[in-house]
């Protein structure tokens, strides 16, 4: 496996055997069927359980049945899910970073007891609502609304993108508190099975195809008081989420990339063409040097961060800048590693056309390559260009 | 009741490989928990899980330094505790025969007093395969060989482990062994499971206790070895193959000399 810095001999030996178990588990649970899924538009569901087991999510949560690792050992875990595919990575972000988190950082007593466990096992599947049809880069846009009434909520609007909403025993949804002064965005957690609320599939995908995306829909859908998160008011709530969603992708697209390289670079030494292996031709060996560089960079931005966020001082705009780096990376070197495999690099029997694939919706999820310039943009000059 | 995993980490090696004096170049090794033993430990924490009294879970491995992180991959995946024989003397050792092995072995089942002893059938890189049964002849216990298929009630409530043994041709044997006893693992008995993110961190506090051979009232006459490695070579590979150049006519006609000369058919 590529490592060409050597950064994986500084892990501890919990963080390595976190990395062999997981990268054992992608090889042999998720690797055999991952294409035949990615091709029939199917998520592995049996692997939601099974991860629950192993701890896959929310792992640095501490309590709540839950493993506490270090945010490093968050990072190769989401490294190794994504080198099987996207969609096994997305799941454990969702669940982990964009369910549990809140509701650990938000939550009442109440809430985290009632959720985190089941969340933790897969017993219980959760999704996050923010994007609306009308309002992607810009979520504080909303038109989700909530109004209270004698003992809750009402809540009306629709949410889209949404991964994991079909299958989701429960939604954090994000919507503007309309009795309130100047409407604050609150978040509330919306049981799926309550009256009014759909939760339709997106069927028409062209990547990230083995991963389950939906809307929610909400009708007069009433909540109690108790499922209001307490804990925060404002854009901070969901944005926040988001921070630490996008720590796991910055680290995951690494390993997307990583293995369609791992398989690029087997092919060529292996494809016989002239007279021996394709890898003995300058113009291959251009593109193996190019994305093995590539993706090293990629791995020490992923290192930098994990070491800022343990110490706690990872900014968003750090996050944004790895994210948008890495990821365009991990597109760039996945499309190089297809050119390579030729023919063969269009079929499902091959990882870097699926993960060609799913990079063009991890390029634009989670805050657009083109608005994490711009917060870059904003964070050096001082001038914010999307207000 | 205490049940007492014999596991070895085993090299691997890579598909291009040297060799240097009488072993493969460690530079073309990597380590691994052995294959069989992964189904022994899987046996032994089932047996743990499934008791209502209190089974605790030994591991012992003979090795270095260096095989703390597969036998805490043990720990990670149930085992309580694991004991490591390793001193300068068995470092300085040659070769370890299987005599030798048994003899450490012998003297950790003294000090544990273990109910069942499970072992892997075989290591994945010496593959002498011996090792379990000779401890179970050096300790008295009775033995059962290529277990694949395990009572687990039987041991817990009877005392006897009731087990299938893979023979040759497809056949089973069902055989009911007495404890104490050793058992030695086939692949396929169960399902290794993988160690869980709170596993692996809790066997990173987990003991893992150094044993050098004066700990086990040994000296370095316990691993002398009457065994000795003399060589060490990949053997050639011989290749008679003939390529005819030429069309299928000039192919077929140079085959055809070819099988005369050879004696094939008539003249």
């Amino acid at each position: 496996m590529l490592d060409y810095l050597g950064l994986e001999a500084d892990l501890t030996q919990e963080e390595r055997m976190i990395r062999d178990e997981a990268r054992r588990f992608v090889e042999e649970e998720v690797k055999p069927d991952i294409g035949e899924h990615f091709e029939n538009g199917t998520f592995p569901m049996d692997l939601v359980p099974k991860m629950g087991e192993l701890g896959f999510y929310a792992p640095t949560i501490d309590g709540y049945g839950l493993p506490g690792v270090g945010d490093r050992a968050y990072g190769i875990l989401m490294q190794e899910l994504e080198a099987g595919d996207s969609g096994l990575r997305s799941m454990a972000s969702v669940q982990g970073a964009l369910v549990m988190y809140p509701i650990y950082a938000f939550g009442s007593e109440e809430q985290k007891e009632r959720w985190l466990p089941d969340l933790g096992t897969g017993d219980a599947v959760g999704c996050f609502g923010l994007t609306e049809p009308e309002h992607g880069s810009n979520p504080s846009g909303m038109q989700t609304r909530a109004e209270r009434d004698d003992d809750g909520f009402v809540l009306n609007g629709s949410k889209t993108w949404i991964t994991n909403s079909p299958i989701a025993d429960v939604a954090v949804v994000w919507g503007r508190d309309t009795s309130a002064d100047d409407s604050p965005v609150r978040g509330f957690l919306v049981e799926t099975d309550r009256d009014g609320v759909t939760t339709n599939k997106i069927d028409d995908k062209l990547s990230m195809r083995a991963s389950v995306t939906g809307e929610i829909g909400l009708d007069d859908v009433w909540v109690p008081e108790e499922n209001v998160l307490p804990g925060v008011e404002g854009m901070k709530g969901p944005l926040s989420c988001l921070t630490q969603a996008r720590f796991g992708i910055s680290w995951g697209v690494v390993g997307a990339a990583r293995d369609a390289f791992e398989a690029a670079l087997d092919y060529a030494k292996d494809r016989d063409q002239f007279g021996g292996p394709i890898a003995r031709f300058q113009i291959q060996q251009d593109k193996l040097a190019e994305m093995a560089t590539q993706i090293t960079n990629g791995q020490l931005m992923a290192y930098r961060l994990a070491e800022l966020k343990s110490r706690d001082e990872l900014r968003h705009q750090h996050v944004s800048m790895a994210k948008r780096h890495n990821v365009r990376m991990a597109r760039e070197v996945s499309r190089t590693a297809r050119e390579i495999l030729g023919g063969n690099g269009i079929t499902t029997d091959y990882s870097p056309m699926r993960h060609l694939a799913n990079m063009e919706t991890v390029y634009t999820y989670e805050g657009t390559h083109d608005i994490h310039t711009l917060v870059i943009g904003a964070d050096l000059t001082g001038i914010p260009a999307f207000e | 009741m205490k049940v007492l995993v014999t596991v070895k980490e085993v090299a691997e090696v890579e598909d291009d490989f040297e060799i240097a004096d009488l072993d493969v170049d460690p530079r073309y090794l990597e380590y691994d928990l052995n294959e069989w033993d992964e189904y022994a430990v899987e046996s032994a924490v089932q047996l743990a899980e499934a008791a209502d009294e209190e089974v605790e879970v030994v591991s012992v491995t003979i090795g270095p330094e260096r095989s703390e992180e597969t036998i805490r991959m043990a720990l990670a995946k149930g085992v309580d505790r694991a004991v490591r024989v390793w001193d300068d003397d068995i470092e300085a050792a040659e070769f370890l025969d299987v005599a030798s092995k048994v003899r450490l072995l012998e003297a950790v089942v003294a000090e544990e007093d273990p109910d069942i002893v499970l072992s892997g059938v075989q290591a994945h890189d010496t593959g002498f395969g011996a090792t379990g049964v000779a401890l179970a002849d050096a300790i008295g216990f009775e033995w059962g060989a290529v277990v694949n298929a395990l009572d687990i009630e039987g041991v817990l409530n009877d005392g006897v482990a009731r087990v299938h043994r893979e023979l040759e041709g497809g056949i089973e044997e069902l055989t009911e062994i007495d404890l104490p006893a050793v058992l030695t693992i086939q692949t396929g008995i169960n399902e290794p499971r993988y160690a869980s993110l709170r596993g692996i961190r809790q066997a990173q506090s987990k003991e893992i206790a150094p044993k050098t051979l004066s700990d086990l009232g040994l000296d370095f006459s316990a691993v002398e070895s009457e065994l000795f490695l003399t060589d060490m070579y990949e053997p050639e590979t011989e290749s008679d193959a003939t390529y005819f150049e030429g069309d299928a006519g000039e192919q077929a006609a140079a085959l055809a000399s070819a099988l005369r000369e050879k004696g094939v058919g008539a003249e």
